[in-house]
């Protein structure tokens, strides 16, 4: 059997300033087209793509207060159901004359903060409580996890829209139910992940050296699984946004006339058939924020996993 | 030897190939479901109403797209025809014999579907079960019930303590019962003298489905079955008329007429309503506050730009109202103009001492109380605030607590975006359910809307009670001017009573009292 020298430079050939490289069959090409490369190209792209989708629909949403537009609220009943590109109008206008651009950006402003709020809250009980569950275990744990199950085993819209209509349609009130709505992924992850941790010899060292149990958690083991966790907080902000958009699509989301997104299609779906863009656009938004924030999330998560047993290699 | 390296198939693409054989599979499925979901099997009549039929009687309330599918399974003394004029049904004579007392004979031969026939008894029992019910729509109708005396096996007295010449107007929106079958109640099931049965019934979902009477009395209807269905999206009607799903549909909008004008299989009907739609105030405010002050009630009436309302909101569907009843009403007279003018509505306002910002009002409605209601109540939140009041608007969904809000138990408000109809076709009627409330109703939340103004309900009692025509018009007339002199509306408009249907249905005569004879309907196909 002989071995022969591979080609490419990148395969065997010594590199004109490194150090010489290994022999090896595999070329250039097979490095690149291999399941490893490619995951990461894909996760890399996914990141680009989700950065950019999301960006897109962020930016002019936060800067919608400094955007030469009109008020999202302002009515000129002559110019009802403006096409796109009509009059300065880049998004059309709808059925009482409002620039539909504005009301979009305004209306991400709405579906977002409330969105924001609830993964925050969300991500906070639900961290708190699945590091409690998982770490100290026994009564808690099961106490944590009968409430989670309780939780899932309801239908989630159902609930919210009940939660709704007994406390008003306020933004607290749908940020607060919202959030109630999921912790119960964040807690679930957060628990198992604490499972894990808490197993590991440095839990015990960190015990060994008199540290409290509390404090071991706080201390070492939570920011152990932050990050894992934050990411599924993140992930959980599309699932806000769309929850968001559904309780205003059915009619319980913030009092009018504020815009939100699910309003805006709701009000626009009157007439789809005559002005395509009142439903169009506003779905075109929310899908471009969904299906960036979760690209940037799986990105985000694939580049964690990469890097973990470098960081290894790295403390050894 | 070299081997030509043989095409290999990898895993990767075998899944793609796989993926591709998928979709090209899936793909005429999915083409399909964009098509037809299927239209009605022949014979078949599908309605789809805007509002939840929630009983097949009508004891408690009445929306107008009820009283067609109301109609053909029960049926009244008289009913109000093309003309705004009463019209035997199951009476054949309606006549007011004496200042207190009309003599009625029931037709010859009218029966229920089980065969049994109409008697005065039940006529008797179904005023009783009228009268009894609380919170009854049509009870307000009536200043008193009358007595029925039996003569003979078909005639008998309509007795009542005062004259109520407009009792065969009235008795068009009584429907009949058996006796024994009656409740006092809205009757989920049960027969009646019309020309089709229930055969099916969902109070949940509001469909129902009724099939032609065989023992009908009179001639039997065309259409073997219908179906009556509740879409409460108008945009879902809409498409389900398009789609061939549904066959007629109801109460639209401007903007949906828009979408369906010039479709070759639809056609619409138009024409004008009996209905009013209001902007109302809240008269059970506290004496101090600025809505009890009619100088502050006629300000914000100027504040409201109707001419814009009408033309670029409702699109020309509707006409302003220019009274206090609708004007097709018999005996609706003219009593003024809602005019925008903002400058006065400023001033009045500061006359009344009330600065910018000072007053913020509530205004409440549910979605479908009209067409294009959330579009024009957000259209007057921008004209209140434009003269420096504030509005907080408040929408409820159908079948919430709005009943409530209305009976002043629910919450509190200060403009209800609310619609009347009249079924009666004759405005003196409509005049004593809005404007004929007394300190005994309001007790019980009767009135309407907490409207108690003693001189209108005098004029109003003086009027029922006048059996001479022209003297009867002439205090109607008075008790329309008094009440406008209250300004109880911030504005009012009359809407056309529009409904669409597919070319298969014939025979759909539109009425102004926004409903049709079912039995006439026929179907092409």
């Amino acid at each position: 059997m002989t071995t022969r020298s591979a080609p490419a430079p990148a395969a065997g050939a010594p590199a004109p300033d490194g150090p010489p490289q290994r022999p090896s069959r595999v070329t250039a090409r097979d490095l690149a087209r291999a399941g490893a490369t490619r995951r990461r190209r894909s996760a890399t792209a996914r990141l680009w793509a989700g950065a950019v989708c999301a960006l897109l629909v962020i930016v002019p949403v936060a800067l919608a207060d400094l955007l030469p537009i009109p008020g999202a609220n302002e009515q000129h009943l002559d110019q009802r159901r403006l096409a796109p590109l009509v009059d300065g109008h880049l998004f059309g206008t709808d059925q009482l004359g409002r620039d539909l651009l504005a009301r979009v950006l305004h209306g991400g402003q709405v579906s977002l903060t409330i969105g924001l709020l609830a993964v925050v809250v969300s991500g906070i009980i639900g961290i708190l409580a699945g590091a409690a569950a998982g770490y100290f275990g026994g009564w808690v744990d099961a106490l944590v996890s009968r409430l989670l199950e309780a939780q899932m085993s309801l239908p989630l819209l159902m609930m919210l829209l009940l939660v709704v209509a007994l406390f008003g349609p306020s933004v607290p009130v749908i940020t607060f139910v919202i959030a109630i709505a999921q912790w119960p992924e964040v807690a679930r992850l957060t628990r198992s992940l604490v499972l894990v941790e808490r197993e590991k010899p440095y839990v015990d060292a960190a015990r060994v050296l008199g540290l409290r149990r509390l404090g071991v958690l706080v201390r070492h083991v939570l920011p152990n699984v932050a990050q894992r966790a934050t990411l599924v907080v993140l992930l959980l902000l599309a699932q806000a946004v769309l929850l968001e958009s559904a309780l205003s699509y059915l009619g319980a989301g913030p009092e009018r006339p504020a815009a939100t997104w699910g309003r805006i299609i709701a009000d626009g779906q009157d007439y789809i058939t005559t002005s395509w863009w009142l439903v169009t656009l506003p779905g075109l938004c929310i899908v471009l924020l969904v299906v960036g924030v979760n690209l940037l999330g799986d990105g985000l998560r694939d580049r964690t996993r990469r890097r973990r047993p470098a960081r290894k290699e790295a403390v050894a | 030897m070299t081997h030509p390296r043989a095409p290999r198939l990898s895993r990767r693409g075998l899944l793609r190939l796989g993926a591709a054989a998928a979709g090209a599979a899936v793909l005429p499925s999915l083409g399909a479901c964009a098509g037809p979901t299927g239209g009605p099997s022949p014979g078949t009549l599908v309605l789809a109403l805007n509002r939840s039929l929630v009983s097949l009687d009508n004891k408690l309330n009445q929306f107008d797209a009820a009283v067609t599918v109301q109609r053909a399974v029960r049926q009244a003394l008289t009913r109000i025809g093309p003309e705004l004029t009463p019209e035997p049904v199951l009476a054949d004579r309606f006549e007011l014999t004496a200042p207190t007392e009309w003599t009625v004979r029931l037709r010859e031969g009218v029966r229920y579907s089980d065969g049994s026939p109409v008697t005065p008894g039940d006529v008797a029992t179904a005023l009783e079960m009228y009268r009894q019910v609380s919170g009854s729509f049509l009870a307000t109708f009536f200043p008193e019930w009358p007595r029925v005396e039996p003569v003979d096996d078909r005639t008998f007295l309509m007795v009542t303590e005062r004259p109520l010449p407009v009792l065969d107007y009235l008795m068009a929106n009584i429907l009949i019962t058996p006796a024994a079958a009656n409740a006092p109640e809205e009757l989920q099931s049960g027969i009646g003298s019309g020309p089709y049965t229930v055969t099916a019934a969902n109070r949940g979902t509001g469909t129902y489905t009724l099939r032609r009477n065989d023992a009908y009395w009179g001639p039997a209807p065309a259409v073997r079955t219908v179906d009556v269905r509740f879409l409460p999206e108008e945009s879902s009607r809409v498409v389900s008329l398009r789609s061939g799903e549904v066959d007629v549909i109801d109460t639209i909008s401007p903007d949906s007429a828009e979408q369906l004008a010039g479709l070759p299989e639809v056609e619409m009907e138009s024409v004008p309503g009996t209905r009013i739609n209001q902007l109302f105030y809240n008269f059970r405010k506290p004496p101090d506050h600025p809505l009890s002050d009619v100088r502050v009630r006629e300000a914000l009436s100027y504040a409201v730009d109707g001419r814009r309302l009408v033309e670029d909101v409702l699109v020309g569907s509707v006409t302003p109202a220019d009274g206090v009843v609708a004007s097709s009403l018999s005996g609706a007279v003219s009593t003024g103009e809602y005019v925008h003018d903002p400058r006065r509505a400023r001033e009045m306002l500061a006359a009344a001492g009330i600065g910018a910002g000072d007053l913020n009002l509530t205004l409440i409605w549910e979605t479908g109380e009209f067409a294009s209601d959330t579009t024009v109540m957000e259209a007057v939140l921008q004209m209140l605030r434009e003269v420096g009041v504030g509005v907080t608007l408040r929408q409820f969904e159908p079948g919430g607590d709005i009943p409530l809000w209305r009976q002043g138990r629910g919450g509190d408000w200060d403009v209800i975006g609310n619609g009347f109809a009249t079924p009666t076709g004759v405005a003196i009627t409509s005049l004593q359910g809005m404007y004929g409330g007394t300190a005994e109703r309001e007790e019980t939340r009767d009135t309407y809307h907490g409207y108690v103004v003693p001189e209108v309900t005098d004029l109003l009692d003086r009027a029922y009670a006048e059996v001479d025509a022209e003297a009867r018009q002439a205090l109607v007339a008075e008790a329309q001017h008094a009440v406008w002199r209250t300004w109880p509306c911030m504005w009012a408009f009359v809407p056309n009573s529009v409904l669409a249907r597919r070319r298969r249905v014939r025979g759909l005569a539109l009425e102004t009292t926004n409903c049709y004879d079912l039995a006439a309907v026929r179907l092409d196909g």
